[in-house]
């Protein structure tokens, strides 16, 4: 990151997170089968150790997806869903009370396909974007203390990376509001790929 | 709890009473935690990975260095290692479908702590690590007691 304008960075990577959000956001509805509106898609650029303050503090309880890319980009994408938005899709989808505390089987599957959805979509969309393919694991979901969800996705790549890529989205849906965050942690390698993509040659 | 001072990943910090400290989400992460009862001098260092590369500039981040550090930096400052104890706090497996090798680091990483406490012939008096659920813990420097809270099972104390 350090020879790159962090300006420039952002400017790219948020038309990035806008395409992706977008994708995102008409698969959901499509799983969803509502009517859902896309609000605002912001991006930012962190370290490592301001996330959890971005996201809201390290001790709220959110319900987090994540995965591992492992093609030509090599990056750890977790989704993360405010406990309200999370319990919120999941009683739609499931059509019944979900005590997030106590997820059942079926709960905790359709929680892990709304992240794989959403991340799937993303990845899709940006991978079409910069002509990359993107290859994730299959994703694990767990719905938990922000702290700890984040603390894998950032051992995984703790040791070479002390950068973010934040994207957090709303969107209106089942007249409500909805949250949503996207972070992926991209090894430089892979920074300095998607930039090279996007025409940015240094 | 007010008047706390939080320990981020990869931080270090050691206080006297009645300065309190926490670990806030403790995944995989490892809260290790020091206390010299006659001194009432306390420690912790929120570690994230198990082994230290060489030549790593942050001794904090990893479970070897960061033990070590913390029962150094604490014994420069008074703290005698015959009366120092260890407390564990973390370590949990948050993925455990995730078939990726660093899914269960939070096993590894209380290995590398207890090795290196066992250099220093530090015993650990409690802990609540592993599982699948993430923890805050809470020190408090005038008794050494521990409470740690989980997002939806009630806290306990150690």
């Amino acid at each position: 990151m350090t020879e790159i304008s962090q300006g420039r960075v952002i400017d790219i990577i948020t038309e990035f997170a806008n395409i992706g959000a977008g994708s995102a956001a008409t698969a959901l509805s499509s799983l969803l089968d509502v009517e859902l509106m896309n609000d605002a898609t912001t991006c930012d650029i962190l370290p490592l150790s301001k996330v959890s303050d971005y996201l809201g503090g390290a001790s709220q309880v959110v319900a987090g997806t994540y995965t591992y890319l492992c093609g030509d980009l090599k990056s750890g994408v977790l989704v993360v869903l405010p406990s309200d938005s999370a319990k919120a899709l999941l009683e739609h989808l499931t059509k019944e009370h979900v005590d997030l505390s106590n997820l059942n089987k079926i709960q905790l599957s359709a929680l892990k396909e709304v992240g794989n959805i959403c991340l799937c979509w993303y990845l899709i969309a940006v991978s079409k974007m910069i002509d990359v393919d993107m290859i994730p694991a299959p994703p694990d979901a767990t719905v938990d203390l922000l702290g700890a969800v984040m603390d894998i996705p950032l051992a995984s790549v703790g040791a070479k990376v002390d950068t973010v890529i934040a994207v957090h989205t709303s969107f209106k849906a089942l007249d409500r509001q909805f949250e949503g965050y996207f972070l992926m942690l991209p090894e430089e390698s892979t920074l300095r790929l998607i930039l090279d993509k996007m025409g940015e040659v240094e | 709890m007010k008047d706390e001072r939080i320990v981020g990943i990869a931080q270090m910090a050691i206080c006297r009473a009645p300065e309190r400290l926490a670990c806030l989400g403790l995944g995989s992460c490892v809260a290790v935690i020091l206390y010299d009862p006659s001194l009432r001098i306390a420690g912790i260092v929120h570690v994230l990975l198990p082994k230290a590369p060489a030549n790593c500039p942050t001794d904090e981040k990893y479970a070897d260095t960061g033990t070590r550090k913390l029962i150094k930096e604490m014994m420069a400052m008074g703290a005698a290692k015959e009366r120092l104890v260890a407390k564990l706090v973390g370590g949990a497996q948050m993925f455990p479908s995730l078939n990726l090798s660093i899914s269960d680091i939070g096993k590894a990483n209380c290995q590398e702590v207890r090795n290196a406490l066992r250099e220093f012939g530090i015993v650990i008096v409690a802990e609540d690590v592993e599982g699948s659920r993430g923890r805050s813990a809470h020190l408090n420097s005038e008794t050494g007691k521990v409470v740690v809270e989980t997002a939806f099972s009630p806290t306990k104390t150690i």
